[in-house]
């Protein structure tokens, strides 16, 4: 412990918050060299995120609450923000909530970026934030029973699915227009990516005025299902699982997460073969974006080729760890697998095919000119907004902020390495197609720079010490930003409670801000611009609220209005 | 646009001529884990290993027989189980197509007879575990009668062990301490 303390990054914000707030710290607890747990009192807790995120320069990565009452009686909420001015580090705020009344101070009126994180406490451990605008459900759906919360230790089985309450959807759209507007319902349900949501957006003509919409109707449980089902050395696999397209992502940052509670230090091969296989991850994910930005526009043939090429990268991920998806190469501690020289030379052949043939292709799409026309100041977001709710990845860069966990943080193996963080000042969805492309030739760049300097040395640590309760932070940068977990280990060989934040979960809320001031047939184009874990929407209803009278138009059809802008289907 | 018709044109066909040629995969592919239980020894280890629980195992003292089991249907294809095999039981294949039209043939298992212990009478391990732990101690170059000492003590449960090195030890206090862990 002694050569952690002479190593702190970040202490001078503990300093000076004991002055700006005196006697307000609790209790002050380090977790890794960059990464301090401090319990606040619960009254200042609003004040103390508030002046840490705009004064400090902080950015809200997560925030969930904890059901600790086994432990020394009472709820807690966890604040984590992420210092990116000047020294940076992480800072988590800690607040003990009293069990009898169950309620905390919101801080969402003061930092707007807390909104879905506190909707979500209030969700899952019937805790009020006692101020918070928005009191609707989040994650929850609507005919779940209202004092059901799942993620107290007391209340359910895993396996458990209560009784539906309601049989119709009682979920209320926001609309913020003065005017009157006609009301586009996307969604809800069978979409081609694991997360569907249903999109209300409320027009007047083809102007987009507001937009609302709600997620998680394929939550799966699974923070529930690993604290009670799994043992803390098997959701490495699970979190391979949370998402079809980053789940490497999610798997290292898990596996980050306890390393950094447990204080195991990963051996330098295998945190640079974690982040070999997170770029070829992402080599992956910006080709299947940028060729859905091609189709989006209407240029199917685009989409068609950079898919083509889009399958070399899958080869390679493949040939490195024995699946295309779902890697399943981590453990607690390292890797399972070495990559041989037999492999980095194949390796080394694709990506050297892969560079040419995208760089050609990237070309013909930027000589498009329906692709600046289309996409050029669309979507805008605009630097404030995007300061007030902490959006990450892509999305943020091309506002002109230069976030990227991989620079802010260095996890895993980026600190041999360094990466340039590529940011545009357009703000649109140009510009977010623009930094992928950019980011694409990075990451080639990266692999062949780790594959030639890699290492020696073992793979894993084994012979580590599971101590109860001790909790961590693990982050790395997805390819649409920032991914953060946090675990608790518990004291039966599994974990006491898991976070795990996906990066388009930060993504979201800002979206609403991104389609007003722009036309329908931008929609689809804007939501695919932050690259989210949803693609497609199954159907849309038009209601026009002036006649009183709605049309059910397919998907297809909004799509092809998207793409060929003749013959509005709302005329 | 020129450039594109000419990369549209050196390309060709993309497409592949599966399911009516073999889709070729990496080496190392983690496909359909084959089974060989004869080199199974039911000790275990796999279904301790894998995390969603397709290998099981199942023991049924009344019948004298263990039971290990995959389902396929729970796979993920992990390979965790052959990592832990000390015998090379359980391998992955580069096979992936696994679509079956009746669920029952996702199930795969194998049974075991359950050795009883030499002292108590009590079934305490898979015989083959046993006969495996004998068959290492032959590699080992132990002579015959060393092997046959050693025996009595591989063909013993754990519990009756506890109370034979206790006795043999004349180590009374430990006994009285383990009596009383047991009343706790």
């Amino acid at each position: 412990m002694s050569s952690l303390a002479e190593t702190k990054t970040g202490q001078h914000y503990i300093d000076a918050l004991r002055q700006r707030f005196p006697s307000t710290v609790l209790q002050e607890e380090w977790q890794t060299r960059d990464q301090v747990t401090v319990t606040v009192k619960l009254n200042s807790l609003p004040e103390v995120v508030e002046w840490l995120y705009y004064n400090q320069g902080g950015w809200i990565s997560v925030l969930f609450g904890n059901d600790e009452r086994s432990i020394h009686g009472n709820f807690a909420v966890y604040y984590v923000l992420s210092m990116e001015a000047g020294t940076k580090c992480y800072v988590v705020i800690r607040a003990e909530v009293d069990a009898r009344t169950g309620e905390f101070p919101s801080v969402t009126p003061k930092v707007p970026a807390c909104v879905w994180g506190e909707r979500e406490i209030r969700d899952m451990y019937g805790l009020r934030p006692v101020g918070l605008p928005d009191e609707r459900r989040l994650v929850l759906p609507d005919d779940w029973p209202d004092n059901l919360h799942p993620l107290r230790k007391d209340t359910m089985d895993y396996r458990v699915r209560p009784e539906p309450t309601s049989d119709t959807e009682n979920y209320k759209f926001v609309n913020d227009a003065s005017g009157e507007t006609r009301e586009i319902p996307l969604g809800p349900l069978h979409i081609t990516s694991d997360e569907p949501g249903h999109f209300r957006l409320f027009v007047d003509g083809e102007d987009i005025i507001d937009a609302d919409y709600r997620m998680f109707y394929v939550h799966r449980g699974m923070e529930k299902a690993a604290e009670t089902r799994m043992g803390y050395d098997e959701v490495t696999f699970l979190a391979d699982r949370v998402c079809g397209i980053c789940g490497f992502a999610h798997s290292v940052a898990y596996a980050t997460s306890v390393e950094n509670a447990l204080g195991i230090v990963v051996p330098d091969r295998a945190q640079l073969i974690r982040s070999v296989m997170l770029e070829v991850e992402r080599l992956h994910s910006h080709l299947l974006n940028i060729g859905l930005a091609c189709h989006f526009v209407g240029f199917d043939t685009g989409f068609m080729q950079f898919f083509r090429v889009r399958e070399k990268s899958m080869t390679l991920a493949e040939l490195l760890t024995g699946a295309r998806k779902t890697y399943g190469i981590n453990l607690i501690g390292g890797v399972r697998r070495d990559i041989q020289k037999a492999e980095r030379d194949a390796t080394l052949k694709l990506l050297g095919e892969l560079k040419k043939e995208v760089a050609e292709l990237v070309d013909m799409l930027l000589d498009t000119p329906n692709l600046a026309q289309r996409t050029s100041g669309i979507g805008r977001l605009d630097p404030k907004v995007a300061r007030d709710y902490s959006p990450v990845g892509p999305n943020v860069r091309a506002s002109g902020i230069a976030r990227d966990t991989r620079a802010d943080h260095a996890p895993t193996g980026y600190k041999l390495f360094q990466l340039p963080v590529r940011t545009k000042d357009s703000c649109d969805v140009l510009g977010r197609v623009l930094i992928r492309v950019e980011e694409f030739f990075d990451s080639i760049h990266f692999i062949e720079q780790a594959l030639a300097n890699m290492p020696v040395g073992p793979l894993l640590v084994e012979g580590f010490k599971y101590t109860p309760h001790k909790f961590g932070l693990g982050f790395v940068e997805a390819p649409r930003g920032e991914d953060i977990h946090w675990s608790m280990l518990g004291d039966n060989q599994k974990l006491f409670r898991w976070r795990a934040r996906a990066s388009t979960y930060a993504n979201w809320p800002p979206l609403r801000y991104m389609l007003r001031g722009n036309t329908i047939s931008d929609a689809p184009l804007i939501v695919a611009s932050i690259d989210p874990c949803y693609s497609c929407t199954d159907r849309v209803t038009m209601v026009d609220i002036r006649k009183g009278k709605s049309v059910t138009v397919p998907y297809q059809e909004i799509e092809r209005y998207g793409r060929e802008r003749k013959n509005s289907p709302l005329k | 646009m020129l450039k594109l018709f000419k990369t549209i044109l050196k390309t060709g066909d993309a497409t592949l001529k599966y399911p009516f040629a073999p889709a070729p995969v990496c080496d190392n592919f983690r496909g359909k884990p084959e089974y060989t239980p004869e080199q199974c020894i039911a000790c275990g280890a796999c279904a301790v290993a894998c995390p969603p629980n397709a290998i099981t195992m199942k023991a049924r003292p009344e019948a004298g027989t263990h039971t290990w089991e995959l389902f396929l249907g729970n796979c993920i294809f992990c390979g965790r189980c052959e990592e832990v095999c000390p015998t090379k039981a359980i391998v992955l294949s580069k096979e992936f197509e696994l679509a079956v039209g009746n669920k029952a043939d996702l199930y795969q298992n194998a049974t075991f007879r359950i050795a009883n212990c030499a002292c108590c009478g009590k079934p305490f391990a898979p015989q083959k575990a046993v006969e495996y732990a004998i068959d290492v101690l032959k590699q080992t170059g132990a002579n015959a009668q060393v092997v046959e000492e050693r025996r009595k003590l591989l063909e013993t449960c754990s519990d009756c062990k506890r109370k034979q090195s206790i006795h043999a030890g004349e180590m009374i206090e430990l006994r009285r301490y383990l009596d009383e862990g047991k009343d706790a």
